[in-house]
């Protein structure tokens, strides 16, 4: 387990209006680490997410990445540094098939020749092999979410961002969801951020945790810390039976 | 071995195709107007498929393929006018004088992120800025057709007394914009233009410098068309700011869309099935009430648009799946 | 100095009667994101009408928009329930390759009907000029001008006071929330359809008073309504009517100072800069 940065913001804030939807967050995150971002709703999580990878530019701040100064850099620069991520609203490329879906993932980082293996080794991976022929539009929300992880995969990133890939997933979904996002971290080494509300999955599965509410950094450590933390439980206010249950798990 | 079996099939079928096609005009014989029906037929085609790389496979509405086509008419026809020069070579200036029109529009156009709809219309009004303004240009353009230099049979000159040598050029040309379709649908821009096509943002976390596609796309398409004018202008004679006509341009979408937007012989099956139904109308029905063929034309596409809207191609496509694999692939997964 | 002037009231009559067009498109669009390329050739079909019952029933040409708005609204409807109604759940180009269909068969029917040669009527009760301080103003223009904002205004006052006016907006701003409060949506797209396109008929009658038709009219009518479209940005009448009003005297300026020829070119360059630099429009709100 190595303790390099591989992500840091500083002082990062943006508001839309007259709502500070990112209040001067600041957060490291090191690299193969598995981190969880949680937040009640509407605490800044997706626009934040929306900030480091280049899809808002914030008013305020740094984002830096793998030593280097990303804050203004478009999407795609940013995805060829090492960063991928997935969507909140499942953002499926609906009239191609599974298959192609991934291969679009996979030239980021080979050519022509090679990325045939490429897309092979996702599907091998996520086990799709079954689906690969499908068309994204035909798919069920657990194989749409799988397809876009593969997807964000298949660009060979350093970081890979998740946006809430547990949502609406039954039990068994999301515990196959979980080993298999374990698994991409051990064998890959790849560091995985993390935004959740299932709770289940974020104890489960995160090694660090940060919470963000109403736009602003309220805690980050342990998950038994942040399931002790005042302040993160009142946030979340009515969640308190929820974290407490999990937290056994 | 179902592929290999498939891919036998699509080479002998498309051979079969290439030799038919070789094959019409001796078939239609000494006519003329026959000649150049099917020639105007193939001409709709090649733009419907060079279309088909910016409107199909990049998704964007463009509507300003005669601004193109005019572009390298134009350039390909001043040339040949003012300095004697040959055809062959002005097309290929043709092309990239609409090729670079195209990115001097396209580059601000996709920086201020202008999509959908309002990029039809921004297309839309360009062709017909193009009209105003060579109709405004005296020097070049002006009101009055500006006649080729006639020459009864000048390979150099790409001037000949029958529309049949143009048959076969715009043959060519047609075979090229297929390739050239084919080539990119397989390619990395292919799949990174089919993946902005369905979702920019994603396509941009995805790696995909969606702006770069675009324009590659813009500059491919208009090139084809910029030769393509140039073949218009000497198939015609003559070069006139009517070239740059926004209600045709309008068509080449429409036949990009009803085809099946992104299938690479979908807009040219579009073309023939259309623009060969309107001829025929006009052929059969023109002199006696005039209008009456496009009013027919003009219903039969609503109705394919309303009952067919994937396109008239993915008719073709399940029929011959069924032909060639005996099913036609449509799962359902939860 | 007195070009200037005059060429300012043409303008600004012209405009209004622009405005107008461009309401009908702002309702369609607004209302149901539907891009109607057949817009101008309402306009153009809705002039052919007047001319046509006009001289078939001897009504003078000014009158003609009682007989032709209803007329409108329901050929409207119609092709809403028809055609748009079945494509909105495709493609975005889906819907505007049956508009396209509807613009062609719209065009040659009227070629069909009418022949290729322009139209116009010989007398109109509203004809002939007024002096105005020393400027000649053509009665017809100003007639037209002063119908045209009367109906503006009555539309507005019909969004914001009625029923179904409200239900048209509330559709557009939401159109889950509104079917959650009654709204049968599907209605209000047809009858947001019916009344942008009946109010092409309006525009089309005035516009025979002055003007001639030919059939290759509707794209012009078109784009221009577009223009004004995005020079205004959704959501706001008034600036609607500025924005026509706008586009009018630009036209105008361009047909006395340039050239005839260009009058569009500049419209379309208002268009090209608007987009680039304010996409949301002078008075938007989206």
């Amino acid at each position: 387990m190595s303790s390099e940065q591989i992500l840091k913001t500083s002082k990062l804030t943006k508001s839309f209006g007259n709502l500070i939807a990112v209040n001067q967050v600041e957060l490291e995150i090191h690299q193969e680490e598995i981190v969880g971002l949680i937040g009640p709703n509407g605490a800044g999580k997706t626009t934040f997410f929306n900030l480091i990878t280049g899809l808002e530019i914030p008013d305020e701040g740094q984002v830096i990445f793998k030593g280097i100064d990303i804050t203004s850099m478009p999407p795609h620069k940013i995805c060829k540094l090492g960063m991928s991520r997935t969507f909140q609203v499942t953002r499926s490329f609906a009239g191609m098939s599974v298959e192609e879906a991934i291969r679009v993932g996979a030239y980021n980082r080979r050519e022509e020749r090679e990325v045939q293996k490429k897309v092979d080794w996702v599907i091998k991976f996520f086990e799709l092999e079954d689906i690969r022929d499908y068309k994204c539009s035909d798919l069920g929300l657990a194989s749409l979410r799988k397809v876009e992880v593969a997807r964000a995969t298949a660009t060979e990133p350093d970081l890979l961002l998740l946006d809430e890939v547990g949502a609406g997933l039954t039990t068994t979904e999301l515990l196959r969801l979980m080993s298999e996002l374990k698994r991409l971290n051990e064998e890959t080494k790849i560091t995985l951020c993390v935004v959740e509300h299932v709770m289940q999955m974020v104890m489960g599965l995160c090694e660090r945790i940060f919470v963000l509410d109403a736009g602003e950094l309220i805690a980050k450590g342990l998950p038994s810390e942040i399931s002790n933390n005042q302040r993160v439980i009142e946030a979340y206010l009515g969640r308190r039976s929820y974290i407490e249950s999990s937290s056994t798990d | 071995m179902n592929r290999k079996k498939n891919r036998n099939i699509e080479n002998f079928l498309l051979l079969f195709l290439l030799i038919m096609a070789l094959l019409v005009p001796l078939i239609l014989g000494a006519n003329q107007y026959n000649i150049l029906l099917v020639t105007t037929v193939l001409l709709y085609g090649v733009m419907a498929t060079s279309w088909n790389i910016i409107g199909g496979l990049a998704g964007q509405l463009d509507l300003a393929s005669f601004a193109y086509l005019g572009l390298g008419a134009f350039t390909s026809g001043t040339l040949f006018i003012r300095f004697n020069f040959t055809p062959w070579i002005g097309m290929i200036l043709g092309g990239l004088v609409a090729a670079g029109f195209a990115l001097l529009i396209g580059i601000p156009l996709f920086r201020f992120q202008i999509r959908e709809v309002w990029y039809a219309l921004t297309t839309c009004a360009l062709v017909e800025i193009l009209k105003v303004v060579f109709n405004m240009w005296e020097e070049v353009g002006g009101p009055v057709e500006r006649y080729l230099p006639y020459f009864r049979g000048s390979l150099y000159h790409m001037r000949f007394s029958s529309y049949v040598p143009y048959y076969y050029i715009m043959l060519g040309i047609l075979l090229i914009a297929l390739l050239v379709n084919s080539r990119i649908a397989r390619s990395k821009l292919g799949y990174y233009l089919k993946a902005l096509g369905e979702d920019e943002t994603a396509a941009e976390v995805l790696g995909v410098n969606t702006r770069a596609c675009k324009l590659r796309a813009l500059v491919y398409y208009s090139f084809l068309i910029g030769v393509t004018g140039a073949v218009y202008a000497n198939m015609y004679g003559y070069v006139h700011p009517s070239f740059f006509n926004g209600q045709e341009s309008i068509k080449i979408a429409i036949l990009g869309i009803v085809g099946g937007r992104g299938i690479t012989y979908g807009p040219l099956l579009a073309a023939l099935l259309l623009v060969g139904t309107q001829e025929f109308l006009r052929a059969s029905l023109g002199g006696e009430v005039s209008g009456l063929y496009l009013v027919i034309y003009s219903i039969i596409l609503i109705l394919v648009v309303l009952f067919r809207p994937s396109g008239i191609a993915t008719l073709f496509q399940s029929g011959y799946q069924k032909l060639a694999t005996g099913e036609v692939k449509k799962k359902s997964v939860i | 100095m007195e070009i200037i002037i005059q060429s300012l009231f043409n303008g600004i009559l012209m405009g209004c009667i622009y405005a107008l067009i461009a309401l009908g498109l702002s309702i369609i669009f607004g209302v149901m994101n539907v891009v109607n390329f057949a817009h101008g050739n309402f306009v153009m079909l809705s002039m052919y009408f007047s001319f046509w019952v006009s001289s078939l029933w001897g009504i003078d040409v000014v009158l003609t928009p009682l007989i032709t708005f209803p007329l409108l609204f329901i050929i409207g409807m119609l092709i809403y329930y028809g055609m748009i109604d079945r494509t909105l759940r495709e493609h975005y180009t889906i819907q505007i390759a049956v508009t396209v269909g509807l613009m062609t068969f719209l065009g040659a029917i009227t070629q069909l009907a009418w022949q290729a040669r322009p139209r116009a009527i010989s007398y109109s009760f509203i004809q002939g000029n007024i002096q105005f301080g020393g400027y000649t103003i053509a009665l017809s223009r100003l007639i037209s001008a002063i119908i045209s904002l009367i109906i503006i205004i009555s539309i507005s006052f019909f969004l914001s006071k009625t029923w179904p006016g409200r239900s048209i907006r509330a559709t557009s701003d939401d159109s889950d929330a509104a079917s959650l409060m009654g709204v049968d949506f599907r209605r209000t797209y047809a009858l947001a359809f019916g009344l942008g396109s009946s109010l092409t008929a309006i525009a089309g009658g005035l516009l025979m008073t002055f003007q001639q038709v030919d059939p290759t009219m509707g794209l012009r009518f078109g784009l221009l309504s577009w223009c004004i479209l995005a020079l205004a940005g959704l959501g706001s009448i008034p600036g609607l009517l500025i924005s026509g009003l706008i586009i009018g005297v630009g036209e105008s300026l361009t047909m006395s100072f340039w050239d005839p020829r260009a009058r569009s070119l500049v419209i379309y360059l208002i268009f090209i800069l608007v987009l680039w630099l304010r996409p949301r429009g002078i008075f938007g709100r989206k």
